[in-house]
């Protein structure tokens, strides 16, 4: 007993570091569940957000610029692209160090060069390391499948000395990436921090425990990792300097967002993030002043916004400002297309009336209702494409949006008047995957889904699990309907348009299993389109085709509201805010 | 005594191993193929039969008796070979002793399983790597023990001693008003669910009140919030519990004699019944020792405490198996030894208790 | 212990004697009394909320629990809507009162795995002693040994979700209790006269089992089931927050988990109504069981640690 306890005082007392230290400017947030430092493994918002704070890519979003584009960020500037779109050329900026760390001879970092971006190309490549990012080349960059096909061999390590032909490095600072045909996703793709620079010592040096010793070149490093708790990051004071933008958008300034501009980066010290998972916690921390911001969730929407979408007074006078993030994300229902029920079907006859039962069950849901529940939170979908990518047009009219009487007729066409099928008589019962399983807020989306599809007399059936056991379910077609969304990678369509790919079918994106030859024939074709008025009209016809045949119910785009203390400036709202933090400035409070 | 104690510490082995086949039915044979998940969202299937064959999923459950027989075949044609030649003195004996050793190796193969490579593994206190931070869980149990201590030790100790000084004045003053309002603040403190006196309390006294930081684990002011809920949702059941054990002892005849000779009340109750109430006493606080370890699911994921009933619940909402399957696992293990510190320490107590 | 066979002997000749004596303690017990009523109350509740709940599934309509009404979402305490509204506008009284059908429920189908287990290998181990006995206490220890939390999670997590995992989960884990007891007692009856009498008579093994040693030890069934049932209900409000709980249909783990995101709104009704109806009822059910214990077999007592 008495082991115990001395134990227990000295563990308690060394994990103590409240506060910060005088003039210090520490920033506390919300770090979520992340999965390790490794940037060729993590693949969810959470862990990017984490590792964009201490590794950096060739390129990176510009801050404050939209239309979003793309500017360098260790490449000294834009690649120079060939005529015929399949040799990139990228210049490397000189004098950019590693971190100091302990892998590197004598403690320092040393400097990167294109052998750097090779080497970490080809882990990403490697299959040894269960890379989630290996499709930004693959089928892409000449050489790599072979390269990766070679890694397959579990006798022996992968080799890296073998050369992968795609990758060039004609002296230190310069890297060549030659493509098998035109790539026009390859820059947005390389802002993803599965194609950060990293360092073959550090891997070598730690090798299982690579994940838990990041060693970048960005503007931060990690100070210490209590796993699923907290983590701490600090200023990297080897990092190469970078400047505030100087340009921004119009009315960045009025916003005073550009009062900075020019201003070596970053502004904040110390980074102190949280996992906390229980989300109502966050809150009372936020409204605590623990930390600095918060989402909206839609029980508490109404007492904090006004029916203006403005803040209350109270929230106000707690020194709180709105957020409003539209998000480049679209959630839908989908049907499984290999399902008996509501299946592709077999014959022409029986397809035309599974499409017509697919579009009633479509018909009844409510998106309206679903808004006001989220109060208004929600811009209703209607199709696959995601505001702010081009083919996204919002005037566009769901054809299957909430209609009674159309879903009534339709579903009395499918050979089920009143959800009751014409030959046995019996009730249509279908099963809904929802995932999330433990998530009060999913579990309540589904309930009211279960309300909507009973108004044309189908009973429905909500299964939840968690999100492993969800993707093997998907995985192996065993759903019947599930609900799914897709946050995009990068602001071109063609990232949500795989969704419907025949040949992504599941264990791929695809997993509605939906089959369109002519889709197929389409996606092909826009694959290696460089952005032009002919592929954004493609790119709606597509859509058109998927909305037609109806192989998922397109729900909505989400409207993310969240809460900031007003101490936080230079935030703008960004869709892809990985590496943003190194903008935020924390002022005295 | 010490045959007592080497046969009792031979019945942990037993105990042990069927734990260990409990987990693996529930989590690998009834639960499903981990492969899957290890391979992650965009699997191909070649890629899920290499992780089987890397973590040796695609070997059979329990036995293998294909592999054994086997490799017995051709040891036992080995050592007939052997054996004739030396019969006809064409080798020493030494060789056909060494074939004879490898005849008998030879089946051990059926011991090739997966069943086995984790009580291999377990027995060396190898629990593999977490499906989902894949981390090494041996290291995320050591970071989580103390912060789990820091919480359950305080709660186990104020628990102990409050409840036992409620239940010997419970024991003093029996059926007066005393005792029973003490009776029915008990069960009614019972009667609620330990969910809503968290939720409650850190409403209350972090979010309305501002006493104590709502989250996390950064210093001693952190602790006491959930220090003091886990003590007030406890002590009902524990105070009633001491409390029937004490007025047991009360009925007892040497009590009986105690009050006869004269002693006084209060010696009565320390001297005599304290004493007697120990071995109860100390099976109750046995049996809690594994709480300590586990740590206090809710509590912990409640108020963010890093420690292992916080890693528990992330398992269990991540579908983290082999973090589940190590968590049970030693939980159960220090049970069945917590189990035994207490037998042994009743054989110590009362010899008597050997004989049964 | 001498006069020990011939109570037995005079039991088992008249068994009513039991019943009837622990009756007449039990209502000498005011507060049992009241409770014991409370428990009636909720018992009818139970069978209303059951008829509700078939009627609406035979007529193959949507029952009046499960209505939204999205106007009236997180309403007040009101003459209409006694405990408030729910974030679907549903009224939180006739969900309360579901909540009712879903812990009866539970704890019957849980009673229907775990009384015949913990019997039937109680008594086996009990009966038969040698290795039946050192097997099935194997069992048990290693059942025991498992933290049952985790070992209810992992059952339901393969059997999957919902009441079919809380169920089952519960009804394997729980037997351990139930069986120690049995065994005991089997193993103390198995020495006594009426039962060599019935053997001599040429009773088998499972006649004597069953139909002589087993009405002796019913009390201790009864006893077990009253004070597991507040454990079941308290138990699946831990599991529904660790997100193997019921689904589908409204339970009170379900209602006090949704609760702790709107406390803030000041919605407390949620929370309040989850938990009194709760509180009442394991309230009442430990009270009963306490007294039922002193009443039929105050032994028993201090047979179950203080940690459920």
């Amino acid at each position: 007993m008495l082991i115990v306890l001395a134990f227990h005082a000295t563990g308690c007392g060394s994990s103590a570091t409240p506060g910060g230290r005088p003039g210090e400017m520490v920033y506390y947030g919300e770090g979520g569940d992340i999965k390790g430092f490794d940037p060729v493994r993590a693949s969810d918002v959470d862990s990017a957000l984490a590792l964009c704070k201490i590794y950096e890519g060739l390129v990176e979003y510009d801050y404050l610029a939209r239309p979003y584009r793309v500017v360098p960020c260790l490449a000294e500037s834009l690649p120079e692209i060939s005529a015929d779109g399949l040799t990139y050329t990228f210049r490397i900026k000189k004098g950019i160090l590693f971190q100091d760390d302990p892998c590197f001879p004598g403690g320092k970092g040393r400097e990167v060069t294109t052998g750097d971006f090779i080497y970490t190309f080809k882990r990403l490549m490697d299959t040894k390391n269960y890379a989630t990012g290996s499709w930004i080349f693959a089928g892409h960059v000449v050489g790599v499948d072979e390269w990766a096909k070679a890694s397959e061999d579990r006798s022996k390590p992968t080799d890296y000395s073998r050369p992968i032909p795609g990758f060039e490095a004609p002296d230190r600072y310069t890297l060549r990436i030659r493509l098998r045909e035109p790539y026009p996703q390859l820059l947005w793709a390389l802002t993803m921090q599965y194609t950060f620079a990293t360092a073959h010592e550090a891997v070598e040096f730690y090798k299982d425990d690579f994940l838990n010793h990041p060693v970048g070149t960005g503007p931060y490093r990690l100070k210490r990792w209590q796993r699923n708790y907290r983590m701490e990051f600090e200023r990297n004071p080897t990092f190469h300097g970078q400047l505030y933008p100087s340009e921004g958008a119009p009315g960045d300034r009025e916003k005073g967002l550009l009062a900075d501009a020019g201003k070596p980066l970053p502004f904040i010290d110390r980074i102190i993030l949280y996992n906390v998972r229980e989300y109502y916690t966050w809150w009372q921390m936020f409204l605590q002043g623990q930390i600095f911001t918060v989402g909206i969730s839609k029980d508490y929407f109404n007492k904090v916004v006004n029916a203006d979408l403005e803040l209350t007074p109270d929230m106000v006078k707690r020194g709180i400002v709105l957020r409003k993030e539209p998000q480049m994300d679209v959630y839908y229902l989908g049907f499984n297309m290999e399902d008996p029920v509501g299946g592709g079907g077999k014959t022409p006859e029986e397809a035309e009336r599974h499409r017509k039962l697919r579009r009633a069950i479509t018909c009844s849901f409510n998106q309206e209702q679903i808004r006001e529940t989220y109060a208004g939170r929600l811009i209703p979908a209607s199709g696959p494409i995601t505001p702010g990518t081009t083919g996204y047009d919002p005037k566009k009219i769901y054809p299957w949006r909430f209609n009674l009487d159309l879903a009534r007729k339709l579903i009395a066409e499918a050979g089920y008047p009143d959800g009751k099928d014409a030959r046995t008589g019996k009730r249509l019962r279908l099963s809904l995957d929802m995932g999330g399983a433990g998530d009060a807020e999913t579990r309540q989306l589904g309930e009211m889904y279960v309300g909507f599809v009973r108004q044309i007399g189908i009973e429905m059936t909500l299964n939840f699990s968690l999100q492993p056991e969800h993707w093997r379910k998907l995985e192996r077609k065993e759903t019947q309907m599930f609900s799914a969304g897709w946050v995009m990678d990068y602001p071109d369509a063609q990232n949500v348009l795989q969704l419907w790919y025949g040949p992504n079918e599941s264990p791929g994106v695809n997993h509605c299993n939906y089959k369109n030859p002519e889709f197929d024939k389409l996606y092909q074709r826009i694959l290696t389109m460089q952005d032009s008025p002919e592929r954004t009209a493609i790119y709606q016809k597509m859509a058109d085709m998927i909305v037609e045949d109806c192989p998922g119910a397109f729900m909505f785009h989400r409207l993310i509201y969240a809460l900031l203390r007003d101490w936080v400036v230079n935030f703008k709202p960004h869709d892809f805010p990985y590496a943003n933090m190194k903008f935020y400035k924390v002022r005295p409070h | 005594m010490t045959a007592y104690i080497i046969r009792r510490l031979f019945s942990v082995i037993p105990i042990t191993m069927g734990v260990l086949l409990l987990v693996f039915v529930i989590y690998r044979v009834i639960g499903g193929d981990p492969a899957v998940r290890l391979a992650g969202k965009n699997a191909t299937p070649q890629k899920i039969e290499q992780i089987r064959k890397t973590f040796g999923y695609d070997k059979p459950k329990f036995f293998n008796w294909q592999e054994a027989w086997q490799n017995t075949k051709p040891a036992f044609a080995q050592f007939r070979m052997e054996f004739a030649r030396y019969r006809s003195k064409e080798v020493g004996v030494g060789t056909v002793f060494q074939a004879g050793f490898r005849l008998l190796r030879a089946p051990m193969a059926v011991f090739d399983s997966q069943f086995w490579q984790i009580v291999r593994q377990f027995a060396q206190l190898d629990f593999g790597k977490s499906l989902q931070s894949n981390q090494r869980i041996s290291r995320m149990m050591a970071d989580g023990v103390v912060p789990s201590l820091c919480i359950t030790t305080p709660i186990f100790v104020i628990e102990l001693f409050v409840a036992i000084a409620l239940a010997l004045l419970c024991a003093f003053y029996r059926n007066t008003w005393l005792d029973r309002t003490f009776v029915v603040i008990s069960i009614v403190g019972m009667s609620i669910s330990g969910l809503v006196y968290i939720m409650l309390g850190q409403y209350f006294f972090s979010f309305e009140l501002g006493w104590f930081p709502v989250w996390g684990f950064e210093g001693v002011n952190y602790v006491l919030l959930p220090v003091a809920i886990g003590v007030i949702a406890g002590i009902g059941g524990s105070l009633r519990f001491y409390r029937t054990i004490m007025l047991d002892e009360m009925y007892q005849d040497y009590v009986r004699t105690a009050f006869a000779k004269g002693a006084s009340h209060k010696q009565v109750l320390f001297k005599h019944v304290l004493k007697n109430a120990a071995i109860p006493i100390l099976t109750n606080v046995v049996v809690a020792i594994p709480f300590l370890y586990t740590g206090s699911l809710m509590l912990e994921s409640f108020f963010g405490i890093p420690g292992l009933g916080r890693m528990t619940v992330d398992a269990i909402y991540t579908g983290d198996e082999p973090v589940l399957f190590a968590m049970v696992f030693i939980g159960s293990v220090i049970f069945v030894i917590a189990n035994l510190i207490t037998d042994l320490c009743y054989t110590w107590a009362d010899p008597r208790i050997r004989l049964q | 212990m001498t006069d020990t066979a011939a109570n037995s002997a005079a039991l088992a000749a008249k068994p009513q004697t039991l019943w009837s004596t622990a009756w007449r303690q039990f209502r000498r017990n005011r507060l049992a009394m009241i409770c014991l009523g409370i428990v009636a109350i909720y018992v009818g509740v139970f069978l209303y909320a059951e008829s509700v709940y078939w009627f609406a599934r035979l007529r193959d309509v949507v029952p009046s629990y499960k209505v939204a009404d999205f106007a009236a979402r997180n309403a007040h305490p009101s003459t209409a809507h006694w405990f408030g509204t729910d974030f679907a506008g549903r009224d939180n009284l006739a969900q309360l009162i579901q909540g009712v059908r879903i812990a009866f429920e539970i704890a019957f189908l849980t009673s229907a795995i775990l009384i015949p287990l913990g019997f039937l290998l109680g008594a086996l181990a009990g009966y038969f002693g040698r290795w039946v006995d050192t097997f099935i206490i194997w069992l048990y220890s290693v059942v025991d040994s498992v933290p049952s939390i985790l070992s209810i999670i992992s059952i339901s997590y393969v059997v999957g979700r919902g009441m079919k995992g809380i169920v089952i989960g519960m009804g394997l884990v729980a037997w351990v209790g139930l069986c120690r007891l049995i065994r005991g007692e089997y193993l103390k009856h198995k020495q006594r006269a009426y039962v060599a009498a019935a053997r001599a008579l040429g009773a088998g093994h499972l006649t004597v089992m069953l139909r002589h040693i087993a009405p002796n030890v019913l009390h201790i069934i009864i006893i077990v089931f009253t004070l597991a049932f507040p454990r079941f209900i308290l138990t699946e409000v831990i599991l529904s927050y660790l997100g193997v709980g019921i689904t589908g249909e409204p339970s009170w783990g379900v209602m006090i988990n949704d609760a702790k995101q709107r406390l803030w709104l000041g919605v407390w009704w949620e929370l309040g109504g989850a938990t009194a109806a709760m509180f009442f009822l394991v309230l009442a059910l430990n009270i009963v069981g306490d007294a039922l214990r002193d009443a039929l077999d105050p032994k028993l007592k201090t047979a179950e640690g203080s940690k459920a």
